[in-house]
């Protein structure tokens, strides 16, 4: 510790500009994390904090829940399977609405029981009792869909009153309503009074006591190969678009992942072959090696610690606000998550430079040749 | 660490000590039979032209390098067959070095240059404090103790080396040149401090040197040719 903080203090700028190095990093990562979280949240929320433990999709709908139409034979088979204890119909569509004076295009899920497709994450006042009464998206609520205001479908001027909020209930990245089947029908009919009575998108199911949503799912798809039906957490991670955004910030993540414990690495690796002659004094008078990587290690724990803590610090102050449309929320299981795996890395690569400390041959410092010379 | 007591009276004594290099099929003989033998307080100056295998000598005594044959035993211990580890640990406690050039760590000050020494030891805390403080003192640099290594001369970097050799209680310190980067006014001053310091600790020194004029400062010269000890001139 003696060696390790005394340098640490007399190079104060060059191990503190390492330390927001890595603190940059780290921020970069968990803020690009929580925009990765919040967008993939925000597109398929209304799926994964809905009530339905299945879903089931027509398989020309490609798992999006507007696209997919169920016909009534295709219904008919579903409710053939045997293990279901609830089945209730989801109507969903995309309109334009006015709020708060305002145009906007607002999603509209129509669902028959709240235990088969209502939001499961109402933070404020209450689900639909009556007709035209919808519960709205928390995010939304300065928007012109706090509860008490009034939502008019566009065209046909339906008027929708917001009657409570649900949190990271979004589908598409947009104001999310849910309702009543039926209000959902009059919405389609006042946007379009010529169009039929829609059919319904989705099938949402209750397996039986005993029964898995899995295996319900798995009896399901034997049916008919023009039934989809997906488990409500794999609807979420199945929906169009959404693997491929994983994918894509995955591969920035593996980037940033490796950048970390690379910068650490090649820091301190210079400054061993830069302090190499007092490395080699050290070992001279009697200095084990030991002692010197154990130096080392804790110049690079202090720094990642630091910057860990400045990383997740700042991350934690840009996390109660918004990017765009995108609501950011601290995940401190993501925090702790890339805490560790950085941290760890961060050690792993400065062995490099403990080998080079390991390395150092003490007869050098006779003629006043250090470490890789 | 094993130790054998021998010759407890003397601070270094080398018996036959050979040491060889390899180089690829060929061998080079640095040093060859040396025997020496230096008693506590003896300044012994060992005098030879480049190459002739002084720092070789001063390596094997200090615990630095082993020899390839012969017995080195230093304060009564015999270290010829010492690890590498257990020559660290021997190097920490019983012997004070002096080198040509890296001589100070630079981003200690010169007090933690000494206290450095018992941080690498069975670290005694205040009592290396009070040791540092007094070496500095003697050596006339304690309002310099605070100041970083770049921020004193070449002399008063010479006497916090000097110092640092001297915080282990050696039996043996070896100088590899002490001088060499100094003018003559400033080498002589270092060269009475090490015979002051040496004569007044009762501690035994081998100083290598190229200057025949820092021979007066020593008890002894002892003169290398090619790896081998050739004649000894006593002052």
């Amino acid at each position: 510790m003696f060696l390790a903080l005394k340098e640490m203090k007399r190079s104060k700028v060059r191990f503190l500009l390492l330390m927001v190095a890595v603190a940059l990093l780290v921020f970069l990562i968990l803020f690009q994390q929580g925009i990765s979280s919040a967008l993939i949240r925000d597109f398929t929320g209304a799926i994964e904090n809905q009530t339905a433990p299945v879903l089931v999709y027509s398989v020309d709908g490609q798992r999006v829940l507007q696209a997919s139409v169920m016909t009534p034979e295709l219904e008919a088979e579903v409710a053939s399977v045997p293990g279901i204890a609830a089945s209730g119909r989801l109507g969903v569509g995309t309109f334009t609405v006015t709020a708060d004076g305002e145009r906007v295009d607002a999603t509209i899920i129509g669902y028959e029981q709240p235990e088969l497709g209502a939001p499961s994450r109402l933070v404020a006042g209450r689900l639909p009792s009556a007709r035209y009464e919808v519960v709205a998206t928390e995010e939304d609520r300065s928007k012109g869909f706090d509860i008490g205001d009034t939502v008019t479908v566009e065209p046909g001027g339906r008027a929708l009153t917001v009657v409570g909020l649900a949190r990271q209930s979004q589908l598409n990245v947009v104001p999310t309503l849910f309702t009543a089947y039926n209000t959902y029908v009059d919405a389609v009919a006042a946007r379009n009074p010529d169009a039929r009575t829609p059919l319904p998108n989705v099938l949402a199911l209750t397996p039986e006591a005993g029964l898995t949503p899995e295996v319900l799912a798995e009896r399901i798809n034997a049916v008919d190969l023009n039934l989809d039906a997906l488990t409500r957490q794999q609807a979420a991670d199945k929906t169009p678009g959404v693997s491929q955004v994983k994918q894509s910030f995955a591969v920035i993540f593996l980037l940033y992942g490796l950048v970390v414990p690379l910068v650490t690495g090649l820091f301190f690796l210079i400054v061993t072959f830069q302090k190499a002659n007092s490395l080699t004094l050290l070992r001279a008078i009697g200095a084990p090696s030991s002692r010197l990587v154990r130096s080392l290690l804790v110049q690079v724990a202090i720094v990642l610690v630091g910057g860990l803590g400045i990383g997740i610090l700042c991350d934690v102050a840009i996390s109660q606000g918004q990017v765009g449309s995108l609501t950011l929320e601290f995940n401190p299981g993501a925090v702790v998550f890339w805490a560790v795996l950085l941290f760890v890395l961060g050690i792993i690569s400065s062995l490099v430079a403990a080998r080079r400390v390991l390395a150092i041959d003490p007869i050098a410092a006779t003629t006043g040749a250090g470490v890789g010379r | 660490m094993s130790t054998t007591n021998v010759a407890v009276d003397l601070a270094l004594r080398m018996e036959a000590v050979r040491k060889v290099y390899r180089v690829g099929d060929s061998e080079i003989v640095a040093l060859d039979h040396a025997d020496l033998t230096v008693a506590p307080g003896e300044i012994v100056a060992l005098v030879g032209p480049s190459g002739s295998g002084k720092t070789t000598l001063c390596s094997i005594a200090g615990g630095i390098l082993s020899a390839t044959s012969g017995r080195v035993v230093v304060g009564g211990t015999d270290i010829s067959d010492f690890s590498s580890k257990e020559l660290t640990a021997f190097r920490q406690s019983t012997v004070g070095f002096v080198f040509q050039s890296v001589n100070l760590v630079p981003f200690l000050t010169a007090r933690e240059n000494l206290l450095v020494v018992d941080e690498l030891g069975r670290r005694t805390g205040s009592a290396a404090r009070k040791r540092a403080d007094a070496i500095l003192g003697e050596l006339g640099i304690a309002d310099r103790a605070n100041n970083l290594p770049s921020q004193l001369s070449g002399g008063q970097r010479q006497r916090v080396a000097i110092g640092r050799a001297l915080m282990n209680e050696p039996r043996l310190v070896l100088f590899d040149e002490p001088t060499s980067a100094l003018d003559t006014k400033l080498g002589e001053q270092v060269m009475t401090v090490i015979r002051n310091e040496m004569k007044n600790r009762g501690i035994a020194a081998i100083v290598v040197t190229h200057d025949e004029r820092n021979t007066r400062y020593c008890d002894r010269t002892v003169h290398i040719v090619d790896g081998r000890l050739e004649g000894t001139s006593s002052h």
